[in-house]
């Protein structure tokens, strides 16, 4: 990577310039095929592709073997189905006004984990949410859904109302709230969905891969006493990997129950 | 040495920014979740409502954290 | 950091590309799991709980014919019961009209011995009493017919005579018992 030698000199340790240190042009890469094109592909976008192949081909076959009796496979895909449902949206919505929105928090949640997941499998190394446009569809489809409920079930003017001018507050005080509200409904919500996963993403990545690279570093390249960081940077790695795959369950999670609080809150209080 | 060279500070700047902005929303996070586990504890059968609430204001501060990690990118 | 490659805030400018693909990727997974992925798992869902429902309801249903039989049964027995009590009661009420009847008329029958053996010593003391005057006449008459002789031949005379002779003896003894 360009600008390494610089950045690492700065830190007052003459380390070589092998060092790899992880960038985040790493999330820009170049196209790679139909460059150019509107159809052009990146590694991000190739992962983003294989991952939906592989998830489409993987619950696609538990579904169509799908049996009365479950085997352990599908014992543990229906239970995650079953989860998303119970502990996701009924939890937060209450069954009445949840069923219609369980396939889409499925959707979003199995999709964003199976997603995040692609940052920890070998040779993807890249979560498929690792460029911003994706998280962004995730979170526009929230917005949208959120929108759509508040406009049928109260109307949009009383939603605007309810939202931007809530009753028990002292008047001067609506100076203030009505535009952070505003922006908030706006622009807050969904955009805190999509930079939310998409940083966590980026910044999972470039831990993992800071970890390995002085690994690498410390183990292979510079043979002398550092070794003893090699081994110590190596379990890190470990340990971080394992973090990744944590983190990559608990966005989608934080994902899927913030879009059902989002479709809540434009329903009219508890009926 | 002179005294400029003392005292330059190089590398990113951003990263200690991040660094800074993060602690209001880790102590506001920190205690959202802290006084919904309570609430929860005091009143179970309000668990619920405490969660979607809490999931709301976690929403809200966060959005402070996430805004420090653009910053970085954004102002340089 | 301006030795960096690429600057930070294209990391959220999109591409045209990358839209296209996410937008893509979005819908196919969205057809998928709408269309394919959770009806199916609904469905076997339903099913499963149809079936387990299904049993529950069976065995209720078992339950509920053991439940019914027993009553039956019960049913069944508590009747008997009671008829046998019945039965018993009956042979019970019977007995004592029997007893009582047997009583009645074994009284009946002592009253009837009793007024017949009254009946045969009052007709055997009439009798005696009839053959006790007709001798003490015949032996009165003989005596009489030795104390007065032959006068009194004629039966007629003697006869009247007799007569007035037995009311005289009434007589005095009724005036005596009086």
């Amino acid at each position: 990577m360009a600008g390494v030698a610089e950045l690492m000199g700065t830190t007052g340790v003459a380390l070589a310039a092998e060092f790899h240190v992880p960038q985040i042009d790493e999330f820009l890469p170049p196209e790679i095929i139909f460059a150019g094109t509107p159809f052009a592909m990146n590694r991000i976008v190739m992962v983003r592709l294989i991952a939906t192949a592989v998830m489409l081909l993987v619950f696609g076959i538990t579904a169509a073997r799908a049996k009365l009796i479950p085997g352990r496979w599908q014992g543990a895909v229906e239970w995650l189905i079953e989860f998303v449902q119970n502990n996701i949206v009924y939890e937060v919505m209450g069954e009445l006004r949840g069923k219609r929105y369980v396939p889409m928090i499925t959707t979003l949640f199995l999709t964003i984990m199976v997603f995040n997941l692609c940052g920890i499998i070998p040779f993807a190394n890249m979560s498929a949410n690792a460029t911003f446009v994706m998280p962004l569809l995730f979170a526009v489809w929230t917005f949208v859904q959120y929108w759509r409920a508040a406009i049928r079930e109260k109307g949009l003017l009383a939603y605007l109302k309810e939202e931007l001018l809530p009753e028990g507050v002292p008047i001067p005080v609506y100076i203030i709230l009505a535009p952070m509200q505003l922006i908030d409904i706006v622009l807050i919500r969904p955009a805190s969905l999509a930079i939310r996963l998409f940083a966590n993403m980026v910044a999972g990545h470039l831990i993992v891969a800071l970890c390995f690279a002085a690994t690498q570093f410390f183990l292979i390249e510079s043979h002398n006493m550092m070794a003893g960081f090699g081994v110590l940077t190596l379990a890190g790695g470990f340990i971080m990997t394992l973090f990744e795959a944590f983190v990559a369950a608990l966005q989608a999670f934080i994902f899927a129950t913030l879009s059902c609080v989002y479709i809540n809150l434009s329903y009219p209080e508890e009926a | 040495m002179d005294l400029i060279t003392l005292a330059e500070v190089t590398g990113s700047l951003s990263a200690v920014g991040y660094g800074l902005a993060a602690i209001g929303p880790g102590v506001g996070v920190g205690i959202i979740f802290g006084k919904a586990i309570e609430a929860t504890a005091r009143q179970p059968e309000l668990g619920g409502r405490i969660q979607t609430l809490m999931w709301l204001g976690f929403g809200l501060v966060e959005f402070l954290a996430l805004l420090g990690f653009i910053a970085g990118f954004i102002f340089r | 950091m301006e030795t960096q490659a690429v600057d930070g805030v294209k990391l959220f400018i999109p591409e045209t590309y990358d839209i296209f693909w996410s937008a893509v990727v979005l819908v196919v997974v969205a057809v998928f799991f709408y269309k394919f992925f959770l009806p199916k798992f609904q469905a076997i869902f339903d099913e499963r709980a149809a079936k387990i429902e299904g049993g529950i309801a069976k065995a209720e249903k078992a339950q509920a014919d053991a439940d019914a039989a027993k009553k039956k049964y019960e049913d069944q027995l508590n009747t008997a019961r009671v008829d046998a009590a019945k039965i018993r009661d009956d042979a019970r009420t019977e007995a004592s009209h029997i007893i009582a009847d047997a009583r009645v008329k074994a009284e009946a029958d002592a009253a009837q011995i009793t007024a017949n053996a009254q009946k045969s010593i009052e007709s055997q003391q009439q009798q005696a009493l009839v053959s006790l005057k007709g001798e003490v006449g015949a032996l009165a008459t003989a005596l009489a017919g030795k104390i007065l002789g032959s006068k009194l031949q004629d039966a007629d005379v003697q006869t009247s005579m007799l007569d007035s002779m037995i009311e005289d003896i009434d007589k005095d003894s009724a005036g005596k018992a009086k």
